[in-house]
């Protein structure tokens, strides 16, 4: 899948290729990974093999031959074993189309709209189309906002994917977590992602400052997506503050405003409300009751030293304790 | 002495229930933030200006509006419930001694509802049972266990408060707390634990912000340090999901509970246990 020696990421130069000295590579997959998964290939193709191989022919051996059940039971497990370990080595190109998906999509959905369109309109019709598909998202702040939403999902997908394999990686093999699909939020981007075995939940934890970074975010969090498997993980990348706004309570919707109110207890009005107002012969370490001077006193501790038992309710207050339930 | 004059027409009262969820606030991502009060305990903390106020004022307009609720209230500082006042069995203002009298009188009406659980063959109390919920909010309940009263009153004001927050949840006798900073000092570390719910505002370290949360959530990413001075009334709830959720509280003003507590004192009219004594004033 790559040159030897070369250790970058897919998608950037090995060396100075445009301007430098060296011969530029673009490595896909880097030799460890590629080994990894060629040794778990031919693992997977001689299991699979054999256990296909006997199974296909134990079941022809019902209706064929002996010998011919034996050699067609060979060539199904040695297809179906090829299959498997195919896609087994093919397993990092195809996770590297799956993180490329929504660009791959969007290039030949707009590539192969285009011919269609140049091979049945004409150029007014074309141009008339294309002023339509610009101009709509340049007019509506509501649709462009939608489209830059999603677009910043995409880019995160990306930022998450440099992030673990920039700082993240911590299993021998080198296999990198799988990033799912993300959606917009009014904060900035939620992005699930499959964890490979080697990684967990306070791994991500420790690194939320530094993945921050990556994403060009102000704060990244990182909850289980999963209360079964602790392997599905949710990205919260946070970019933008929203509760800013005054939020009401609809509790004032229930208020009916012809009620009339009830008669409050009109309270006497302090009038000592500056320093001076207050001699130090008045002031004491407690504020004092609020109450009208009748509060109850507190319980004295009883003769032999223990404590006293809470008195109940009637007696300390001269009402009945039934009247509380 | 009556504190209300006579009814000239029937109050009706809104249809809220303590076994409904409560509106708290809008989550970040713009989901309207609803927490069960009846069976909860709630701790919120943060630093001033922070927006604890309108948190708890949220809880209260709830429990205030509800058909099936005799909140009592606990306020040292007096403006924060003390609008709710006549909505409340009881206002304990900066009073050890009424404070304590009012814990006792708590608990032996969660004693006495336990001995009625017990002898309906029950575990807890219901919507269905027809009695009512009997949430206590406590605002600054750092004075009542440090500053008022005597090292042996706020000790006992402590155990009084343990004890309805551990055994308040069955008989619907929820506690909703509040305090600046739920350090040590202030509550012990085995009686805060005993809050499943906590609101976490704006602090000024990530040890405060775990203090209020639990351990290492600052570590995960959920620290309220990163709250803005400039946002109040944000904070990190933990509640249903178990995972801190950044929201923005409601916002009462004023009027607006001036409005909600005289609507709800007016359809509480004849329902109260006992007169409101009047405060004392501290004048020259």
């Amino acid at each position: 899948m790559s040159k030897p020696n070369s250790r970058s990421s897919f998608g950037r130069s090995a060396g100075r290729s445009t301007f430098g000295r060296r011969g530029g590579t673009v490595t896909v997959i880097e030799d460890r990974v590629s080994r990894s998964y060629a040794r778990t290939a031919k693992v997977a193709f001689y299991v699979v093999s054999l256990v296909v191989g006997l199974l296909a022919a134990t079941i022809t051996a019902s209706y064929l031959p002996p010998v011919a059940a034996v050699l067609l039971g060979v060539l199904i497990g040695v297809v179906v074993g090829l299959l498997v370990a195919a896609i087994v080595v093919a397993w990092p190109v195809l996770r590297v189309l799956w993180w490329w998906s929504p660009e791959i999509g969007v290039t030949l959905a707009a590539g192969y709209g285009w011919v269609l369109l140049a091979t049945h309109t004409n150029l007014l019709a074309r141009l008339l189309v294309l002023a339509v598909l610009v101009g709509v998202p340049a007019s509506i702040p509501a649709v462009r906002k939608r489209i830059i939403a999603f677009a910043w999902c995409a880019v995160t997908r990306h930022r998450l994917r440099v992030c673990f394999n920039e700082f993240i990686i911590t299993n021998r093999s080198g296999t990198l977590p799988l990033i799912l699909w993300a959606r917009p939020t009014p904060t900035g981007e939620r992005v699930w992602a499959w964890l490979r075995p080697g990684l967990s939940l306070p791994e991500l934890h420790s690194r939320l400052d530094k993945i921050a970074v990556t994403c060009w975010a102000s704060a990244v969090t990182v909850e289980a997506a999963s209360d079964s498997n602790a392997a599905l993980v949710r990205i919260d990348v946070k970019r933008r503050t929203v509760l800013t706004g005054t939020i009401e309570t609809p509790l004032l919707g229930l208020v009916d405003d012809g009620t009339p109110t009830a008669e409050r207890v009109v309270r006497p009005v302090p009038t000592a409300l500056d320093l001076p107002d207050v001699p130090a012969s008045n002031a004491t370490a407690d504020p004092g009751p609020v109450g009208n001077g009748t509060r109850p006193k507190a319980a004295k501790p009883a003769k032999n030293g223990k404590e006293p038992a809470p008195e109940p309710a009637a007696k300390a207050t001269g009402e009945d304790v039934s009247d509380w339930i | 002495m009556p504190t209300t004059a006579a009814p000239v027409s029937v109050p009706v009262g809104p249809n809220l229930s303590m076994f409904d969820p409560a509106f708290l606030g809008l989550d970040e991502f713009g989901a309207p933030v609803h927490i069960p009060l009846a069976y909860r305990r709630l701790l919120i903390a943060g630093e001033p200006d922070g927006g604890k106020s309108s948190l708890i004022n949220t809880v209260m307009a709830h429990i205030a509006l509800c058909r099936d609720a005799r909140p009592v209230l606990f306020d040292g500082k007096l403006v924060e419930l003390g609008p709710w006042e006549d909505s409340a069995d009881e206002f304990v203002g900066p009073d050890m001694d009424h404070a304590i009298t009012t814990l006792r009188r708590l608990q032996t009406v969660m004693n006495n509802r336990y001995a009625w659980l017990l002898a309906h063959g029950r575990r807890k109390v219901t919507a269905a049972d027809g009695l009512k919920a009997i949430p206590s909010l406590f605002d600054e309940i750092a004075l009542y266990a440090t500053v008022l009263g005597t090292k042996a009153q706020q000790d006992e004001f402590i155990t009084l408060f343990r004890d309805l927050v551990a055994r308040g949840r069955a008989a619907a006798m929820p506690v909703i707390a509040a305090t600046q900073r739920p350090s040590i000092d202030i509550i012990p570390k085995s009686l805060r634990d005993l809050f499943g719910y906590r609101a976490a505002f704006r602090c000024t370290s990530a040890g405060s912000s775990d203090i209020i949360l639990g351990d290492n959530w600052s570590h995960a990413g959920f620290c309220a340090t990163t709250i803005k001075p400039t946002m109040p009334g944000v904070c990190y709830l933990i509640a249903e999901g178990g995972v801190p959720a950044l929201m923005k509280v409601a916002y009462l003003t004023d009027a607006h509970i001036a409005t909600l507590a005289d609507y709800a004192a007016w359809v509480r009219t004849g329902d109260r246990t006992n007169p409101h004594p009047a405060p004392a004033v501290l004048a020259a």
